[in-house]
């Protein structure tokens, strides 16, 4: 039997005036995808920062791949691969020589070509990495992440600052990844990106992680599978009695009054008589069902793009 | 392997930065070529004395600028108003004055080296223009010459000074090319990436003062060559020899540069503290003034300075065409800067 991938037990990290991770549990088994889901701010990158052995934990215990990093950081940082959260090169360097050079730096490496056609850059082999787009660029910076071959690969928002062509074909390199049998943990603050990517889920706010789960799971917790949305033009009214007629909780997030319901058929007429009733100036009503979106409300009374 | 490897790529990705490289190689030639136009007049500068010409030339003020002539003296006449504006300026090292009886002699104090040499020079002229006009015998003058001293094969100033530039050159690329460097790449990042991967720090460090050590070692030929053909200053001791002093000279600049860069968080705070070395061991390394009036301990405590020994060698090999022998001890010093100075910087450097 295989190490877990990952073992971190009451990590801690404190900045000036901040405490950045404030006791973090992780446990993550060989091959699968691993998501840190949080707002901006949340810790995530510190407490990936950490476990890469960039950062220097001011308490807890981390194990990687079974090993120590005291003792075994040469070879945890030949077994692990790393995409930082923005990659900067030295300027005038290109994709295939950058691949060449750092898999240099490895016991074992794989070849330009191979992981230059892994993640669909073979156009670019040859151009100065500066000139590459941003999409190009953490593809690149993927590439460089898998170049040593690693067991577990750490991707630190891979898709922030990209265009949804771009956050698509980045996905499927991820999925291939995880096909070639490695274990990838990732931060993000998309919540749609940790649906599509993560077989489970820790989701991190002011330090700390609220909840670990599958998908599935942490929306099943809510036991609220659906959300009926009223969309208002300009900023959503005050709900001023509306939830004691309808008998459900109602939300005001911007232009939306959103009420979570198990049964959103049965307070569908209820809700539509009640708000003909009242007068209420409603654009459109939408029935969606839960997401991770909402279990972090749920958890912080927050949404995630605060 | 991984050392040669890491060598080569930071040469080929130095040689695509065409500005950059440049005005690497071009900045000291320059220089070189500057100072050595200044200098190149003969073996003695020309002393500057202005004259100040009065409304009518006497017999005397004849006698006296016929005898200045046979000086190494550049005579400059000019009105009273136009003298009395270059001396205000603070320009004139000497100005000749005729009077009625005889002549009123000005020395500027801010020149005093200069001015003292000159004040010479117009004394004995003017004992010279006293005999003629007396048909006096010749008096017996004492000879004065300009040397520089232990430099007897070179006086030439711009032979004295091509292994300072070269000298300088090596600290100021050391301190403020390489640390500069270093200290914004880390801010920038680019290290980051490096520290994930099992790249031990040494070898990423010796790959670079490797490289800065063969753009020196360029550098260095450049200006040999260019002091050689356009200005004929030889070098008058072994090549290997040479080599061997610039060598030592640029890795221990280098790795000073690289351990200061330890020090400092952002480029500001390097430039400041880079500054606050550089100075102090360029004035206190005995190349530009002696140090005689300075307290004893100062005197003591500069002798463990890199600069000055490494010149020493470096001018005993290049203007006097010695050995080395007498210079062991200086050359230990710089060579245990190096040592001390690259066990700090492997030690100290920070990826992030």
């Amino acid at each position: 039997m295989l190490e877990p991938a990952l073992r971190v037990r009451g990590l801690k990290k404190q900045y000036p005036g901040v405490l950045a991770v404030a006791g973090v549990d992780l446990d993550v088994a060989r091959g699968e995808v691993f998501g840190l889901l949080g707002p901006n701010g949340a810790g995530k990158t510190t407490t990936l920062e950490i476990i890469e052995g960039l950062t220097e934990a001011d308490a807890g215990a981390i194990e990687v791949l079974g090993l120590d990093w005291k003792r075994h950081g040469t070879e945890i940082r030949s077994r692990i691969g790393v995409q930082l959260q923005s990659t900067s090169l030295f300027n005038k360097i290109t994709p295939r020589e950058a691949l060449t050079l750092y898999g240099g730096y490895y016991p074992k490496s794989r070849t330009a070509d191979e992981l230059l056609e892994l993640v669909q850059l073979k156009d670019k082999a040859d151009a100065y990495h500066i000139t590459l787009s941003g999409g190009q660029m953490q593809r690149l910076a993927l590439a460089m992440a898998l170049v040593n071959d690693p067991e577990l690969v750490f991707l630190d928002e891979p898709t922030t600052g990209l265009d949804p062509q771009a956050r698509r074909s980045l996905w499927e390199v991820v999925r291939r990844i995880k096909a070639e049998g490695r274990t990838v943990i990732l931060t993000t603050h998309y919540m749609d990106e940790a649906e599509a990517l993560c077989d489970r889920l820790a989701i991190m706010d002011h330090g700390r992680v609220l909840t670990t789960g599958t998908p599935a799971e942490l929306i099943a917790q809510l036991a609220i599978p659906s959300v009926v949305e009223l969309s208002f033009e300009g900023a959503a009214p005050a709900v001023d009695g509306f939830d004691a007629r309808i008998g459900a909780a109602v939300e005001v997030r911007g232009d939306l009054w959103e009420i979570p319901t198990p049964d959103p058929k049965s307070l569908l007429p209820r809700l539509l008589e009640a708000a003909e009733a009242a007068a209420i100036p409603y654009q459109q009503v939408h029935v969606r069902r839960a997401t991770l979106e909402d279990v972090f409300l749920h958890k912080t009374g927050r949404s995630l793009r605060d | 392997m991984l050392l040669w490897r890491q060598f080569l790529m930071e040469w080929k990705l130095y040689a695509r930065d065409r500005a950059a490289m440049f005005w690497t190689f071009a900045f000291p030639v320059l220089m070189l070529l500057g100072f050595g136009l200044i200098f190149k007049g003969g073996d003695t500068p020309k002393l500057s004395v202005v004259w100040v010409q009065p409304a009518q030339a006497q017999a005397k003020d004849e006698a006296l600028l016929k005898a200045l002539a046979q000086f190494p003296t550049r005579l400059l006449p000019m009105s009273p108003a136009e003298a009395e504006a270059r001396w205000s300026r603070g320009e004139t090292a000497v100005q000749v004055e005729p009077t009625a009886e005889g002549f009123r002699m000005k020395v500027n104090s801010y020149l005093v080296a200069q001015g003292q040499m000159t004040a010479q020079v117009v004394q004995q002229a003017f004992l010279v223009s006293q005999s003629q006009l007396r048909g006096q015998p010749m008096p017996t003058l004492i000879p004065v010459s300009m040397e520089s001293p232990g430099h007897a094969k070179s006086a030439n100033y711009a032979a004295f000074l091509l292994p300072g530039l070269l000298g300088m050159n090596l600290m100021s690329m050391g301190l403020f090319a390489v640390g500069m460097v270093n200290v914004s790449y880390r801010e920038k990042g680019k290290f980051r990436r490096l520290a994930v991967t099992p790249l031990p720090k040494w070898i990423f460090l010796l790959g670079q003062v490797l490289h800065r050590l063969t753009v020196t070692l360029i550098q260095t030929v450049f200006l040999l060559l260019i002091g050689r053909f356009v200005f004929g200053i030889v070098n008058e001791g072994s090549y290997l020899l040479l080599t061997l002093v610039m060598v030592l000279g640029t890795a221990c600049f280098m790795a000073m540069g690289f351990a200061l860069s330890s020090f400092a968080e952002t480029s500001e705070t390097y430039a400041a503290i880079s500054n606050l070395l550089f100075f102090p061991m360029m004035f206190l390394s005995g190349v530009y003034f002696t140090l005689d009036a300075a307290p004893k301990w100062l005197q003591q405590a500069v002798i463990v300075l890199p600069l000055s020994p490494f010149l020493k060698a470096l001018r005993a090999v290049f203007n006097d065409g010695d050995g080395l022998a007498g210079h062991a001890v200086g050359l230990v010093v710089v060579a245990v800067w190096a040592a001390l100075c690259f066990g700090l910087a492997v030690k100290r450097f920070r990826w992030a």
